[in-house]
């Protein structure tokens, strides 16, 4: 009797972990595209788009992640990961691959106009600059920086916001800009006082300085291009300045995962159409060109654009990342 | 069939070895094999790049220096609401609004109080707008002190008000009677009984925040903290999956300290024979007094909380101040979010569930007296390690032992993430209670003839209800506030609402996670407010024992 009981308690408790774990395992729409993504929502608006009007609509899910998240998606999951196509910063995937070589070669041809792996192609760039908030320089009686090496004057001690480059991406695009033009000593002293203006604004995300920026927390912040442009057309307070020591990109790409037999054609396909389709539409938001015939727009994109002199590799990176850990 | 000797408890043991087992022993192997095992086999490596420049001692001394503090401070704050609810004569109206409003905030995701103290202690802020000045700097040791402790509030004020329920006052009676001054007799009827709670309520406030990463990536500013570093390893622009399980293996060296700390104050547990209805002594300074002390309290956490129901009606705070509904309609007819709602729902019950199921058979096993009690010490230790793992470090470990699996991307693995992640407080919810209750209750049914289920069912159940319910909604609560871990488990078919706000931290766009933290927080009281009527109406059905 008390053991017939307990049996039905047990056989209960298992039947409920089981129809939840049977919830996922029956889905009809198996023959879906999961695409894993850490682009912005403007990038993600495009690319459906130009899915949509090829005829792809409704044979895709996009999923929206955190760089940070997706980054140890890919590193903890490699090719057991759900999705069958990744868009990604590029240095990411390179590294992804060489870790659980995870992705499988594109089936076609990419005209870009630099070279890149055969496993991934790019669809966007992005660009960093200073951002300003024009509100609280007034306020603040501050002048406007015109480089990045102005940001370690002592005269913006508390009023400036960057991105820590253990945390985020986007720090890396000032590095570089440091880097290649005062050598790697000479960006040891300025970023040390750069870091010790910021001080507590020292931020882990590459989206913090434009929210204190926007905020209105800090004056002056290091981030994206495009960003300080959006909050501009929005009417907010918000400028940018290209920076005297060039502006730095990085690519985002797409990447097929190889999943063996089970690896999806259609997948394929969908990379092959927005690198070939997608892209006017793309750079009207990333207005850096990537491919051979684009051409940007004087307004959209920095006149003084650079890229370093090296290519952008993890152990780049990591160099980059110990030197700035030096400074701090 | 009288050969099968397999006792109740026994099996509950058996069962819950195997979960505990599969879902948190191998992960966590899984994690110390991480930090000892590299590409060119068995390495100390990892380790000694921590430790060489010795910043990890600052980062570490930082963690406990800041979360001891916010612990203490979250301790005698949380006291002073429980002690106005259990020892005065405020209106039982009144209570009910205090109980109730110290629990907000924890029906919101701690993602959300970064933003919302931004946005409130601020340069631009609600309040400095309001008070013309900043009143503190909120990044650094300020800041985060101000977040840990909004955040702790709830489950300290929960673990002390729950004990305080079953302290036989009329103690106090006896003590006065005695001849005791006012500070003794307070000391030995009300603090004496609750000083394990007391540990366990700083223990908990300490550890969450310790190994809370939602709060210091808004808040910390140049303060390193553990949490910090963990998160730059685990999923930084360069993770390193081997140094950052290093890393956590150094989080959870406060769980050795905890079990040695509870283990010496369980001594200190007071059983009653009876909770005995007294009439409190009339003290109109003492009532009136706690009163406003609970308000101030209550009022100061709200204060944090108010952005959010302005900034989302705002067209673009602070600079276009005008009415907009913009937002909210914008986010509401976003047409994945209503399955993404579901989900989250779904996940929230069955946790709950199954989560207060596995709380209640364990708690008895370990509170009630019976010849298993010693292998109670099992989840005693269970709930100590749980409590002291990080979610992100749970989420990755869980990712690395289940990916390729048939568990990867289900329901069922973010759902026992979820039940193994907030075990603790529930457990040792359940437990204290039940250690309250009289321990003779078992011996003298057994002389009766009825078997352990049947006490269990009739008369141990019955008057822990109360527990119960409030178990169940700290599970579904939780399992509907929770970001850290279920974001490396969510797929695409399981995403749940909290990794949508995730996502929109990613694009900056607060707006929206104000607006659906608000759906959130609806939710949660809906079903607290279920939860509360079901026990209402059970109450007045009849009186328990």
């Amino acid at each position: 009797m008390k053991f017939k009981k307990l049996l039905s308690m047990v056989t209960c408790a298992c039947m409920m972990i089981t129809a939840c774990a049977g919830l996922t395992g029956c889905s009809g729409e198996d023959e879906q595209v999961i695409i894993y993504s850490n682009a912005d929502d403007e990038a993600v608006e495009c690319m459906k788009n130009t899915l949509d009007s090829n005829g792809y609509e409704g044979k895709y899910v996009f999923q929206s992640f955190g760089t940070s998240e997706l980054g140890g998606k890919m590193l903890a999951e490699g090719r057991d990961i759900e999705a069958d196509i990744i868009t990604m910063s590029s240095y990411y995937i390179e590294s992804a691959q060489s870790e659980s070589d995870m992705f499988t070669n594109l089936t076609f041809e990419v005209n870009t106009t630099d070279s890149y792996p055969s496993y991934y192609a790019p669809f966007l760039a992005n660009q960093g600059a200073i951002l300003v908030n024009t509100d609280v320089l007034i306020e603040q009686g501050l002048a406007t920086p015109t480089s990045v090496k102005d940001l370690a004057n002592p005269e913006y001690a508390g009023y400036i916001s960057v991105v820590d480059i253990q945390g985020s991406s986007t720090a890396w695009l000032m590095i570089q800009s440091l880097v290649n033009e005062y050598g790697e000593e000479g960006t040891k002293e300025i970023l040390t006082d750069i870091y010790k203006n910021a001080g507590a604004h020292i931020e882990q995300s590459g989206s913090g300085p434009i929210k204190k920026v926007r905020a209105g927390e800090v004056a002056i912040g290091f981030g994206l291009r495009h960003q300080a442009i959006a909050d501009k057309n929005d009417g907010l307070p918000v400028d940018f300045v290209d920076p005297t020591e060039g502006n730095f990109t990085l690519t985002e790409s797409l990447a097929v995962v190889d999943k063996g037999d089970e690896t999806k054609e259609l997948a394929m396909e969908m990379v092959q159409c927005i690198t070939e389709k997608g892209r006017a539409d793309l750079m009207n938001y990333y207005p850096v060109p990537l491919y051979e015939g684009e051409t940007a727009d004087s307004n959209a994109i920095s006149a003084n654009s650079k890229t370093f002199a090296e290519p952008l590799t993890v152990e780049l990176l990591e160099k980059h990342r110990n030197l700035s850990e030096s400074c701090k | 069939m009288k050969k099968l000797k397999v006792s109740p408890q026994k099996t509950i043991l058996i069962f819950s070895c195997l979960l505990f087992g599969f879902f948190l022993l191998i992960p966590m192997v899984t994690i110390l094999c991480k930090s000892f095992y590299g590409d060119d086999g068995v390495t100390s490596e990892y380790y000694s790049r921590l430790f060489s420049g010795g910043s990890i001692f600052t980062s570490l001394l930082n963690s406990v220096l800041i979360s001891a503090l916010s612990g203490l401070i979250t301790t005698i704050l949380a006291f002073i609401p429980a002690y106005a609810i259990n020892y005065t004569n405020i209106s039982r109206k009144l209570k009910k609004v205090i109980a109730s409003l110290v629990m907000l905030p924890m029906l919101l995701p701690t993602i959300t109080y970064g933003f919302a103290i931004i946005y409130s202690f601020g340069k631009q802020g609600l309040m400095t707008n309001l008070l013309g000045t900043q009143l503190i700097d909120i990044y650094g040791t300020a800041g985060l002190i101000i977040g840990f402790v909004i955040y702790t509030l709830p489950i300290s004020f929960m673990l002390i008000n729950n004990t305080m329920g079953y302290v036989d006052k009329k103690f106090m009676i006896v003590s006065r009677m005695m001849g005791d001054s006012k500070i003794k007799s307070f000391l030995t009827t009300v603090i004496t009984p609750l000083i394990s709670t007391l540990a366990v309520s700083f223990i908990q406030s300490f550890t969450l925040s310790f190994t809370d990463y939602g709060i210091p990536a808004a808040l910390a500013g140049n303060v390193d903290l553990l949490a910090t570093r963990l998160y730059n390893e685990m999923l930084g622009s360069l993770p390193d999956f081997n140094t950052g399980s290093a890393v956590s293996i150094i989080m959870l060296l406060p769980s050795v300290l905890s079990i040695i700390l509870i283990s010496s104050l369980n001594k200190y547990n007071i059983r009653y024979n009876k909770i005995s209805v007294i009439e409190l002594t009339k003290n109109k300074v003492r009532d009136i007094g706690m009163g406003i002390a609970s308000g101030v309290i209550i009022a100061c956490v709200l204060s944090v909380f108010a952005v959010i129901f302005i900034v989302p009606f705002v067209e673009q705070w602070p600079y276009k101040m005008n009415f907009s509904l913009e937002h909210i309609t914008e986010i509401l007819s976003d047409s994945s979010l209503m399955s993404v709602y579901k989900n989250s729902l779904l996940t929230a019950v069955v946790t709950a569930v199954i989560g207060t199921l596995v709380v209640y058979s364990l708690a008895l096993v370990s509170a009630r007296r019976n010849e298993h009690r010693h292998l109670g010490k099992i989840p005693d230790i269970v709930s100590l390690v749980t409590n002291t793992i990080p979610g992100m470090v749970l989420g990755v470990a869980y990712l690395l032992t289940f990916k390729g699996t048939f568990m990867h991307n289900t329901f069922a693995v973010i759902i026992i993430c979820n039940i193994i992640h907030y075990f603790s407080s529930p457990y040792l919810m359940m437990k204290s209670s039940l250690e309250k209750l009289n321990a003779s209750w078992e011996t003298t049914a057994k002389l009766m003839g009825d078997s352990w289920i049947k006490t269990v069912i009739r008369i141990i159940t019955p008057n822990a209800v109360s527990t119960l319910l409030e178990v169940f909604s700290y599970f579904f609560v939780n399992a509907m506030v929770t970001v850290s871990a279920v974001i490396f488990l969510a797929g695409t078919k399981t995403m749940i609402i909290t990794a949508k706000i995730k996502e929109l931290q990613h694009f900056a766009n607060f707006n929206e996670i104000f607006v659906l933290s608000i759906l959130i927080l609806i939710t949660n009281l809906l079903v607290k407010g279920l939860v509360r009527l079901f026990a209402a109406i059970r109450s007045k059905k009849g009186k328990t024992v």
